[in-house]
């Protein structure tokens, strides 16, 4: 897939991460913001950087404010974002789930 | 049940509802002006109780205000102020903007924001892409060679004059390069693009100067709404000290920028508080030189606000006096759509 536009997914509000997506140069570039950054940053970014490898996303500029959500949730919010970004929303990449 | 509504601000059941939250809250200093330029409002309910709301103009997120009686802090916060970035993504608008009071600075960098500068009024934040980092890094270089003295210049030239050439040739007689910023927000006769075109063809000849686009950070609808919006003296006091304070902490150093240039402002009352608050920030970090305006053979001054009424009366001939040839020619290509603007509404009398 490729980025065609900047998107977004997910709010700032408790147990939930916003995730915002926008073309790069530079591989996977991760900006996160997060409370729990000491305890889980490292496992925020490799969630999400393995989200978009496997979505076949290499070149992704990301701005992650988290509020405490879990993996699965920082998974579905990436992927919704991905594919706002990539203008796929119409065929959902079930396998990546 | 929460409940996030649209407020329809010109309905007259909602609009003391939402100005008595915002008023318990301490906001009181809001003018008709700006209430009327706001893109949406957006309104908090739990128990038919408006307990907490956020509005946007354009890229900038304005009047938030949260109730957080009997509340776990920050829930309701985090929830209005999802649901306006929401709203601005939606609309395709991804690099937000906030000015507030320093207190809540803290607040909003909770949910992402990052404080761009504060004074003791307010703050300014940004959020999203592309930032002001992502901003400074498409700024061209000077070769280092160039030399150490390097000079900027904010301009809207509305339209290009030979006052502001005449700025600029004082400023490279002084110093070894000009950075010249063309305003970037669309609120004059002449489109932004127009605006640039013109600087650029202006100072085609001009080896030593780089003209770029003012950006967001520069004398914009978001750092000085005043500038755009009739308003107090007291509120473009506060906003210019902000945008002052940009251009000496995060504009200057990263362009290497040891000098601005202003003309002084005559005729214009926003104009003239901005140069003496910029007198009072930029030093010693930036060095301030106010600029005599340049004055034509009859001993007026040479005003792009001159050009505009001429345009407006369709005196063109003796615009040769007022504008360079490159102007010049562009108004008398345009002059009928030019003139079509100005009949639909758009202000010449302003800035």
């Amino acid at each position: 897939m490729e980025i065609k536009t900047t998107a977004v997914a997910g709010t700032v509000e408790s147990s939930d991460i916003q995730i915002m997506l926008s073309a790069g140069h530079q591989g996977i570039q991760i900006e996160l913001e997060s409370d729990v950054e000491k305890v889980f940053g490292a496992q925020i970014r490799q969630t999400i950087t393995t989200t978009l490898q496997q979505l076949g996303l290499s070149q992704v500029n990301v701005k992650a404010v988290d509020k405490g959500a879990l993996d699965c949730v920082i998974k579905a919010r990436t992927i919704t974002a991905a594919q706002r970004a990539c203008q796929t929303t119409d065929t959902p990449a079930w396998e990546v789930l | 049940m929460a409940k996030i509504v649209t407020l329809d601000l010109q309905n007259p059941d909602v609009l003391p509802v939402w100005q008595r939250l915002l008023q318990t809250l301490g906001l009181q200093n809001f003018t008709p002006a700006e209430v009327a330029h706001l893109d949406f409002t957006l309104g908090l309910y739990e128990d038919q109780q408006l307990v907490a709301t956020a509005s946007a103009a354009g890229n900038v997120i304005q009047y938030v205000g949260v109730n957080n009686e009997d509340q776990v802090s920050g829930s309701r916060f985090n929830t209005i102020i999802s649901a306006v970035t929401n709203r601005l993504f939606q609309k395709q608008i991804f690099h937000i903007f906030v000015f507030t009071k320093p207190q809540y600075s803290r607040s909003f960098q909770h949910v992402g924001f990052h404080e761009l500068t504060r004074s003791p009024q307010a703050a300014f934040l940004e959020t999203g892409t592309p930032d002001v980092h992502d901003y400074l890094a498409q700024i061209p270089a000077f070769p280092a060679a160039v030399g150490a003295t390097i000079a900027g210049i904010v301009m809207n030239a509305n339209p290009f004059t030979w006052g502001h050439r005449y700025l600029i040739e004082q400023a490279l007689q002084a110093s070894d390069a000009v950075y010249v910023f063309v305003v970037n927000t669309d609120a004059s006769l002449f489109t932004t693009a127009e605006r640039q075109q013109l600087v650029e063809a202006g100072t085609a000849d001009l080896k030593k100067v780089i003209v770029v686009n003012g950006g967001d950070y520069m004398v914009s609808y978001a750092t000085f709404p005043a500038y755009f919006l009739p308003s107090t003296e007291a509120t473009i006091q506060y906003q210019t000290t902000l945008d002052a304070q940009i251009f000496r902490d995060i504009i200057a150093p990263a362009c290497h920028i040891k000098v601005r240039f202003v003309g002084t402002e005559p005729l214009s009352k926003t104009t003239g508080i901005y140069n003496q608050v910029l007198a009072e920030i930029l030093p010693p970090q930036v060095a301030l030189k106010v600029i005599d305006r340049k004055k034509d053979d009859q001993n007026h001054y040479v005003t792009a606000t001159q050009v505009r009424q001429q345009i407006a009366a369709g005196q063109l001939d003796d615009l040769a006096f007022l504008v360079p040839p490159s102007t010049y020619q562009f108004i008398q290509r345009h002059a009928q759509e030019l003139h079509q603007r100005i009949q639909k509404g758009q202000q010449i009398h302003g800035n």
